[in-house]
């Protein structure tokens, strides 16, 4: 196949699919923009009005420090769950470990609805207080496997030796953890930890029935919106929630590599 | 035990470091974790679906089973399965042509990584913007075609979101097949397309039913899409559930375990041709 050829056959369908992954995002951040009341393209001028608007309102700011709050949380409680668990997984000898790690993997398999389902029903049954404490753990346990995975694939590359020579060195196993092995694998610890607080900062399903009054995430606001009426505020809501996620993934990609 | 030329000597110290078993109480760590707030809840549920009081045992199962819900089980099975069928077609194109054409691999896999950062249902949003009466479709074309609130909507927004996931594991199975091969078959004298057909594709089979896996499962479990994208009549079962559940909540437990098992079952058989755990683990 000549190069002009290839090009003619692939480029309609990559075009395509670079349209149906980016243009949802590029048309929420662009009808952020509109001089209109209704989210709309910004045919007729460009403001940022909606962003003033956006921290002027006392509720949608509340739910921004709640999703940061939870999000940092579970980032924290699933970073060190997955490590931990990771680190098991990749020492351990035991025959069964595939079908362990299945199970690790299972709150990826069974939908979120279910899982916010039986965490409310659950949570309620140990009386485990609503609000923060119910929707960090409900979160921590979809963002597990997230970070098992991650942690898990840069362990297998971990030399063990760096480890047994800093005991035959005389370290003691504290002294090993806290200077060698922690040091050795903190960026894929924090890349997963920012996955991690990524997935609970835009987690809407399971989060709907976990939620009160006083702790409304972002996701929650957005969709209650998309229900009832748009206005270009919340395309600067989702905007802002668009800009902070990028961030956070350029900096687990520049920390985790 | 070798380190570059040197012979070490073999110590003791070492297979007695060997012999640490704390492993097993990491990995009790997060089992453990996960055992207590996710899969007690669920038996929990299960035992929620169970009716006690008058009537049979299996009652809410019989409502899950009648009528209106096996439809919406039926049609969240046969949604997920067009998502699917739409997003590998679509998603082995570019992975291919990232693969083995792109000049630019890594700005290109940037784009398809990117969406994955961004929330579910901002890309939801997104799409449910763009089809709008007041939106660009509209600007563009005179008529938005009726995608918004349809069948065609929920196809089209589980597509754009699902689509990385497709994208990624069949470009790894595809990275991953040794040139040598390639460039064996076209000296051979095999046409590009007999060397896609029987050398490129079978050994990029695994990334496929990895992104078939992927794919079939989150499109199967969305809440979402249906009910942004969606009309009335395209109700999956996460929105039943969530439904049934501000009236009868051993309804919704009936309704999940059934949703669930089914899943599984699909899973079960998809297992017997792909070792589930392995895909998993390529993500």
């Amino acid at each position: 196949m000549t190069n002009l050829t290839t090009r003619l056959a692939f480029y309609p369908i990559i075009l395509l699919v670079y349209a149906i992954l980016l243009i949802p995002v590029v048309v929420v951040i662009a009808t952020s923009l509109t001089v209109q009341s209704s989210p709309t393209l910004p045919t007729d001028g460009v403001t940022l009005e909606w962003y003033a608007t956006l921290f002027q309102n006392q509720r949608l700011i509340d739910a921004m420090i709640v999703s940061t709050i939870v999000a940092c949380a579970t980032a924290v409680v699933a970073g060190v769950i997955g490590t931990i668990t990771a680190f098991g997984f990749v020492r351990s000898e035991t025959g069964g470990k595939e079908t362990l790690a299945t199970i690790m993997l299972l709150p990826l398999m069974i939908s979120p609805v279910i899982t916010g389902v039986a965490f409310l029903r659950f949570g309620g049954l140990l009386s485990i207080p609503r609000g923060y404490p119910q929707i960090i753990l409900a979160h921590s346990i979809l963002a597990l496997p997230f970070v098992f995975l991650i942690v898990r694939s840069r362990l297998l590359t971990f030399d063990d030796r760096l480890e047994d020579a800093s005991m035959i060195m005389g370290a003691n196993r504290l002294e090993t953890t806290l200077n060698v092995t922690i040091p050795v694998i903190a960026p894929a610890m924090i890349a997963g930890m920012l996955i991690a607080f990524v997935i609970s900062f835009g987690e809407f399903t399971a989060t709907q029935f976990l939620v009160t009054p006083g702790t409304t995430t972002v996701p929650i606001i957005i969709f209650n919106q998309i229900q009832t009426g748009l206005s270009p505020e919340i395309s600067a809501l989702a905007t802002t929630l668009v800009a902070i996620m990028i961030i956070v993934s350029v900096l687990g990609d520049r920390i985790g590599g | 035990m070798k380190f570059g030329n040197v012979q070490l000597p073999e110590l003791p110290t070492i297979s007695m470091l060997e012999d640490r078993s704390t492993p097993k109480l990491l990995m009790a760590v997060g089992l453990g974790w996960l055992t207590i707030f996710f899969i007690i809840p669920v038996v929990v549920l299960l035992f929620e679906s169970l009716n006690f009081g008058e009537g049979s045992l299996l009652e809410n199962y019989s409502t899950a089973l009648s009528g209106t819900y096996l439809w919406t089980l039926g049609r969240t099975m046969a949604y997920a399965f067009i998502t699917t069928v739409v997003c590998l077609i679509l998603g082995y194109w570019i992975a291919y042509y990232i693969a083995f054409k792109a000049k630019r691999q890594m700005l290109m896999l940037g784009f398809v990584l990117l969406p994955l950062w961004i929330a579910i249902i901002i890309r939801f949003f997104g799409v449910s913007l763009f089809f709008l009466p007041t939106g660009p479709v509209q600007q563009v074309f005179g008529t938005d075609f009726g995608v918004l609130f349809s069948t065609s909507g929920v196809i089209i927004g589980l597509t754009s979101a699902l689509l990385p996931f497709a994208i990624l594991p069949i470009y790894n199975s595809l990275q991953s097949i040794d040139e040598e091969l390639v460039n064996a078959s076209k000296i051979l004298g095999a046409t590009p397309i007999r060397t896609l057909w029987t050398v490129i594709f079978p050994l990029s089979l695994s990334g496929v039913v990895a992104s078939a896996l992927f794919v079939y499962i989150l499109a199967a479990g969305s809440f979402l899409a249906p009910a942004i994208l969606g009309g009335p009549g395209d109700f999956m079962m996460a929105n039943v559930i969530e439904q049934s559940f501000s009236y009868s909540i051993p309804l919704a437990a009936a309704l999940s375990v059934v949703f669930t098992v089914a899943l599984l079952i699909l899973i079960g058989i998809f297992n017997r041709y792909a070792n589930i755990s392995e895909v998993l683990s390529d993500l």
